[in-house]
């Protein structure tokens, strides 16, 4: 996609007068801003190992109501019966097979502008952000008022079809407030060919507060899936974000937590699986505002055939962030000899008493285990299931719902079946 | 059982076996005793079918077959065992998990019917009180965390579980104290019987107090330069090596 095909899905998005209007100088701004930086590539810092042919060499086009679905949706395939779901079928919100529990206030986008004066935080970290915020075309905003604990998790469940070169940009807001807590979920699924998701989300937890949050990267390869995630956290607040990615030809994840207030939590893990010339990158970004703050960042990636990742952790603890407490670890099992890793842990300390550790490694499977598990009978693709499976149990294990826990590791025992070979 | 004939083995174009010779017939327990750098290690390995050992000459003849051609998990499959020196530590894999594989692979393999979580339960707990284990191992990942004598005895839990023809037990008695060296002892003695063999490869006379072998082997730069009785044993525990050497 160059330049000259954003501008004409740009002027056709501007042209749509079902969004409000108030809504149009907030486009405007962000594509000029988008105009002017342009799409990154292998000289910016932030993206020097991932490369964005797959979104440049295809023309994308906006979905159109014509990409709605014909038929009311079957959405058991996805699995996690047991949650309250909102449907997101190319774009288009599926109200008739959407709810959330009591508790959760799910408005659009106008009204959350509207309640907040469209004084609403408008990300403009990366080019993804702002093109977002240009694009923005699906999303929502749930609300969790003071003190209130959602017990049935919220999914999100965005499905593609087959139909090609479509775009699509969700914006969502989840708000916390105080005291108050929820299991999150968001999902991509679908078999499209070309499809380009980008999407942005937006976290505020206000003291107290707890957020579990998943994301279930589960695209078809070919697609191109773009996830830039804001969270902000207040005093005591506690986040917990599992990725499970194994989708997408190419995926890149932006995550900036702020901990702005005393004693927040902050624990973020994902698990990365990809064969063929798949590509995902996880870029995390976590900044340690205030004393007494607690985080980590956990990734795990096994990689098989030509296909590569990238890890690009980073933990900012700034002036004042007194006694903080933060760990980042990555660990990667290269399958073949054609598997790439770019792994980059940093560290970046301007407080004087803390404790701060990290570590990365990168290598093949045990040859000793493996000779070791043979001796005792079992062949060699039983035994290196063995050792990948031991090697991602410790990213699932600690998953405390039992239904998205088993959701996934049926998730992994598939790719695992379908990529251990001789 | 075991029929090494004339075996000239090595690594990285390094010889290491250069004619060895051994014959261990059902029911017999041979040990093979040797300074570093003899040879132990390579035999065992070349016994089992480690990866990176060449075989220049000779053969390796299980129950009248050449196996040397055969991957690791089809020697084990046939009765071959071997309680490794070093033990490797698998963070992540459960010691049950590993173990029920490893015994129904076997049953599999021999038209057996397959064990159930509680059929396998019942016996490795048996096995466990024998080797005076405690049941937490069942949780613990394999070897993450054990003692040098936890390992081993983990080793011959295996065996025991297992249940070989051909036990090779590769320097098992290092890193026990005499209290472990007795209880694993006793656990390898009961498990003698007329149809299993063993090999005992090791460094000191110290684990065939407790294990009498039926002859005992001197290695000495890759052969076996002289065989003898349980008193052979002895005599190199008095003389050292230095006065069977060329």
């Amino acid at each position: 996609m160059n330049i000259s095909s954003f501008e004409s899905e740009f002027n056709k998005i501007m042209r749509r007068d079902y969004f409000t209007s108030h809504v149009k100088p907030i486009r405007e701004q962000a594509f000029n801003n988008f105009l002017e930086k342009g799409l990154p590539n292998k000289n910016w810092e932030d993206w020097r190992h991932t490369d964005l042919k797959p979104i440049k060499e295809i023309d994308f086009r906006l979905s159109e109501i014509s990409d709605a679905p014909a038929h009311e949706l079957d959405i058991t395939e996805f699995g996690l019966d047991d949650v309250h779901t909102i449907v997101i079928y190319n774009g288009h919100y599926q109200e008739n097979i959407s709810s959330v529990p009591s508790g959760v206030r799910l408005i659009s986008l106008a009204d959350y502008g509207d309640q907040n004066a469209w004084k609403i935080r408008e990300p403009n970290d990366s080019p993804f952000d702002l093109l977002n915020t240009a694009f923005m075309d699906s999303g929502f905003c749930l609300t969790i008022d003071k003190g209130i604990q959602i017990e049935s998790p919220v999914r999100i469940l965005y499905i593609s079809s087959t139909e090609k070169n479509i775009m699509v940009s969700p914006r969502m807001y989840i708000d916390l407030g105080e005291s108050s807590s929820i299991t999150f979920i968001e999902q991509y699924e679908g078999n499209c060919n070309e499809y380009f998701l980008n999407g942005s989300l937006i976290v505020e937890l206000k003291e107290n507060s707890r957020m579990s949050h998943f994301r279930i990267q589960n695209n078809s390869v070919d697609t191109v899936n773009i996830g830039n995630i804001h969270v902000q956290q207040d005093s005591a607040s506690h986040y917990t974000f599992n990725q499970f990615a194994c989708g997408s030809r190419l995926g890149r994840l932006n995550l900036l937590a702020d901990l702005n207030g005393k004693g927040a939590e902050c624990f973020i893990n994902g698990l990365t699986l990809t064969n063929n010339i798949q590509h995902i990158d996880n870029h995390i970004v976590t900044s340690h505002n205030a004393p007494f703050c607690t985080s980590s960042q956990y990734f795990r990636s096994v990689l098989q055939d030509r296909s590569s990742g990238v890890f690009n952790g980073r933990t900012i603890v700034s002036e004042g962030a007194e006694k903080t407490d933060s760990k980042q670890s990555n660990k990667n099992l290269l399958l073949s000899k054609g598997a790439l890793m770019n792994s980059n842990p940093q560290l970046e300390i301007y407080a004087d008493d803390v404790k701060c550790s990290h570590g990365s490694t990168t290598g093949a499977l045990d040859q000793d285990a493996l000779f070791y598990i043979r001796s005792r009978g079992l062949d060699i693709v039983s035994a290196k299931s063995l050792l990948i499976r031991a090697f991602v149990s410790e990213m699932i294990e600690p998953i405390h719902h039992e239904n998205i826990k088993s959701y996934i590791i049926s998730k992994f025992d598939a790719w695992l079946n379908e990529n251990t070979v001789q | 059982m075991l029929d090494i004939q004339d075996l000239h083995a090595g690594v990285d174009n390094k010889e290491i076996l250069k004619g060895l010779s051994l014959n261990i017939k059902p029911g017999e327990m041979h040990a093979v005793m040797g300074r570093n750098g003899s040879g132990k290690s390579t035999l065992s390995n070349v016994i089992t079918g480690r990866e990176g050992y060449y075989i220049s000459k000779g053969d390796v003849r299980y129950k009248n077959e050449s196996i040397i051609e055969w991957p690791p998990e089809q020697r084990a499959l046939a009765g071959l065992f071997m309680s490794f020196q070093y033990p490797v530590v698998m963070p992540g894999v459960n010691n049950t998990y590993f173990l029920k594989s490893a015994l129904n692979a076997k049953r599999k393999h021999n038209g057996e019917k397959e064990l159930d979580a509680a059929g396998f339960l019942k016996l490795i707990k048996e096995k466990l009180t024998e080797l005076d284990m405690d049941t937490s191992y069942l949780q613990r990942a394999v070897n993450d965390g054990f003692s040098g004598g936890e390992k081993k005895r983990n080793e011959v839990l295996q065996m025991l579980t297992l249940e070989p023809e051909l036990s090779i037990l590769d320097e098992t008695d290092s890193g026990l104290d005499i209290d472990a060296l007795k209880i694993i002892a006793d656990g390898v003695n009961k498990y003698r019987s007329p149809e299993r063999s063993f090999l005992v490869i090791t460094h000191y006379q110290r684990l065939l107090k407790y294990i009498e072998p039926d002859v005992v082997h001197v290695l000495i730069d890759g052969k076996i330069v002289r065989s003898g009785g349980k008193e052979l044993a002895i005599e190199l525990e008095e003389k050292g090596y230095g006065w069977l050497e060329s």
